[in-house]
């Protein structure tokens, strides 16, 4: 690889005393803590494609919090808080029109409804390995979910290998609202286990590449109770693998970063994601980060673009826009403003979707492919 | 399916060729690596909100990192 | 240290002055301790004890200033070398001669920082008779670890002066910066420029205190580590910067450039610094 010019001496002596014990602000010896509040806004339905119901999507509010701080000499805690409120309507189901578009039956909108996540970990870190502990809770007033993981990290050729591996379990109960009105199933359950394993390798003194690959296997109800016509399998199993690039540049004093997951399960979903950032420092303490993803998955095995009643209960069929064939692009810019201790942020990404996006689209496009926009604002504190 | 042998061939031929390309990088040179914008995740609300926005969204998942409980949104 | 130090703050009350002063005493007298070179008990004297033998445990604040040390090589070209003390073996003012070139051919076969193994918990000297000295960085370290003491006292506003290294931050009375007086080469009384500093180090190289004569001819201590022979260095070299170990290398870096190369080496260096050369011309883009 091509060396890249050199530094100013200051910024490299620089970048090389912060790291001394004196200045060290990045050790794990200091409490931290973050929060954000994100708007996220789905884009209305084009009202001809509605045949039902209403042309809102969903309007979710997101406040997260997070606090990491040092137990003793060797130990860690990390706590994660998150509450969302959601309002909005969402597709039932499709219908097929004879020598017409295939049209949309939407739920009216709803009431506000609201999720609460708490996840606390536990840490213990040894010389050139971390051991680590966690447990996870969501709730909302239909779905509630406990999982707990465990995950492990060793240092290898002097601290420029990295292996992580994970081994997580979760267990979900869903009791839809308004069952018995609807005719929706009363109470259902999921379990899923996942195991995960990540190298990461130091390439050169401005270079580091993750490599990982996870599985995941889903056994229950999988299907959606709110959808008129939804029958999934009860067991689903996931494998990904995905990769990570960092990059430094010198000579514009930036960094990029370079994503990209393949994913394939047993329900005949195959999927590419690309995600690249490009993070700009413009001045000393002040950062622009525009990035770009896109994304790509093919059709379900079982996926329908319009509901057939006259299908057997037996035979898998959904007509879920998320298990369609379809493209995305999300368009994002980053500001982010940073002192010794703290800094703010704010961010603003928009996502596209439409069945010509994708490499490997359904025949049809399900007219309820989302388009949305996300608007944050961050703050976290090194105390 | 060959179009899956294909990919990950690609994708290891590209790994091995850099990992072949790694230097050896003394201590005293890590400074850049430990800069925030360098990290894996530099920003983990932001990594775990897009990592719920897009398990909402899409029908895949798994980044081998974040592992939180489920929602109803699925 | 070995050098003159001084210590000056504000504080609400005597008592937290004398605390800060306290802390501040004790914490010089903890890298005297550990990083001396004249002391058996230090830690520099521990590894250079063990070269050619047995690599020597360190701790993170060992590690991390040796790594430092290293960074600052590579951005000197090699010149800024912290095994070159053993050259004072053969450049010293006990000399009637010039050393032969055979002399210095023994004697750099000791001096390579690229020679060293260093991990992050552990180093080692290869040759018998390899010595590194902390001098070139332990110093200005110091200043910054004790101005950052002082702030996690609640001090707000201190000068930490550690023979001539400075550290400030917040201001003297009503909001002025610290005024520093940079002293003349020849009229030790008074200041050749004045320098005020509001939140930043400045770091101060000179060659003038220490030189020696021999043969009618007037040698720097500097040595450069390539040729084995003294540089013809600038008298004086003042760098500011946030910390003090990076205003202290790259003032301690130019010095070790021939005058011209030196002058252009601080020019690019991305940091303010003031100049003067043999012939006491002032160079440099500091204050006063």
């Amino acid at each position: 690889m091509a060396q890249a010019a050199k530094p100013s001496p200051w910024m490299a002596l620089t970048s090389a005393a912060l790291t001394l014990p004196a200045f060290s602000a990045s050790v794990p010896d200091q409490v931290e803590i973050g929060i954000s509040t994100t708007a996220y806004r789905e884009s209305d339905q084009n009202p001809q494609s509605v045949l039902v119901g209403s042309v809102q999507r969903y309007d979710i509010n997101i406040n997260q919090f997070y606090l990491i701080t040092p137990i003793g000499r060797d130990w860690g805690l990390a706590l994660d808080l998150s509450h969302e409120s959601m309002s909005g309507a969402s597709p039932w189901g499709t219908v097929s029109v004879v020598g017409a578009n295939t049209q949309l039956v939407m739920s009216g909108a709803t009431i506000e409804e609201a999720r609460n996540e708490l996840s606390l970990g536990i840490t213990r870190y040894f010389d050139t390995a971390s051991l680590g502990f966690s447990v996870t809770r969501s709730e909302e007033n239909d779905y509630n979910a406990t999982a707990m993981a465990v995950n492990g990290e060793w240092d290898f050729n002097n601290r420029q290998s990295t292996l992580a591996a994970g081994l997580s379990y979760s267990t979900d109960s869903i009791e839809p609202s308004d069952a018995l009105s609807f005719g929706r199933t009363l109470k259902q359950a999921r379990r899923s286990a996942s195991f995960s394993l990540a190298w990461t390798q130091v390439l050169n003194r401005a270079s580091v590449l993750q490599s990982g690959f996870s599985v995941t296997q889903h056994n229950g109800y999988l299907s959606d109770p709110y959808k008129l016509r939804d029958i999934r399998p009860r067991q689903r199993l996931e494998t990904a693998i995905n990769f990570r690039y960092r990059r430094f540049m010198h000579r514009s004093d930036s960094s990029l970063h370079l994503d990209y997951r393949y994913y394939h399960d047993d329900f005949g979903i195959g999927s590419h994601t690309l995600r690249s950032a490009w993070y700009q420092n413009l001045t000393d303490q002040f950062q622009l980060i525009p990035s770009v993803r896109y994304y790509s998955q093919n059709q379900a095995d079982f996926y329908v673009g319009g509901d057939d009643y006259g299908l057997p209960e037996t035979v898998f069929q959904s007509s879920d826009y998320r298990l369609s064939g379809f493209g995305a692009v999300t368009f994002g810019l980053q500001g982010r403003f940073s002192q010794r201790d703290w800094s703010v942020s704010v961010n603003f990404e928009r996502y596209l979707s439409a069945a010509g996006y994708g490499l490997n689209a359904s025949r049809a496009e399900h007219p309820g492919l989302l388009r949305f926009s996300l608007l944050s604002f961050g703050f976290d504190v090194k105390l | 399916m060959s179009y899956l042998t294909n990919m990950t061939r690609l994708l290891l031929f590209i790994i091995m060729l850099l990992l072949f390309s790694c230097q050896t990088v003394q201590p005293w040179q890590r400074g850049l690596l430990a800069r925030p914008e360098m990290q894996l995740e530099p920003d983990r609300l932001q990594a775990k909100l897009h990592s719920q926005v897009y398990f909402s969204n899409e029908a895949s998942s798994g980044d081998s990192e974040v592992a939180g409980a489920g929602c109803g949104c699925n | 240290m070995g050098c003159p130090c001084e210590l000056r703050l504000f504080a609400a009350s005597a008592t937290i002055a004398q605390h800060a002063a306290a802390t501040c005493i004790s914490e010089a007298a903890r890298f005297e301790q550990k990083y001396s070179r004249y002391l058996d008990s230090s830690v520099t004297s521990a590894i250079n004890r063990s070269a050619g033998v047995a690599a020597t445990p360190i701790d993170p604040e060992t590690s991390g200033l040796l790594q430092y040390a290293g960074v600052c090589y590579e951005q000197s070209q090699g010149l800024f070398d912290i095994t070159s003390g053993v050259l004072r073996q053969v450049w010293n003012k006990d000399r009637q001669t010039l050393p032969r070139q055979a002399e210095l051919e023994e004697i750099t076969r000791l001096v390579g920082w690229d020679k060293i193994h260093l991990t992050d918990s552990e180093v080692f000297l290869p040759e018998p008779g390899m010595e590194i000295d902390f001098g070139g960085v332990v110093k200005e370290y110091a200043a910054d670890a004790i101005a950052m003491r002082v702030k996690s006292l609640g001090i707000s506003s201190a000068l930490v002066s550690l023979g001539g290294d400075i550290v400030t931050f917040g201001a003297q009375r009503a909001g002025a910066a610290w005024p520093i007086g940079i002293v003349h080469p020849i009229q030790k009384e008074s200041a050749i420029a004045t320098i005020y500093l509001k939140d930043m180090a400045l770091a101060t190289s000179g060659g003038y205190e220490r030189y020696f004569e021999l043969q009618g001819k007037r040698y720097s201590h500097l040595i450069n580590p390539h040729t084995g022979w003294p540089v013809d260095s600038l008298l004086s070299v003042s760098v500011s910067a946030q910390q003090a170990v990076v205003a202290g290398s790259i003032s301690s870096i130019a010095l070790l450039y021939d005058r011209q190369e030196a002058i252009d080496w601080l020019d690019n260096s991305g940091c303010s610094y003031f100049a003067i050369d043999q012939d006491l011309s002032c160079y440099g883009n500091l204050g006063g």
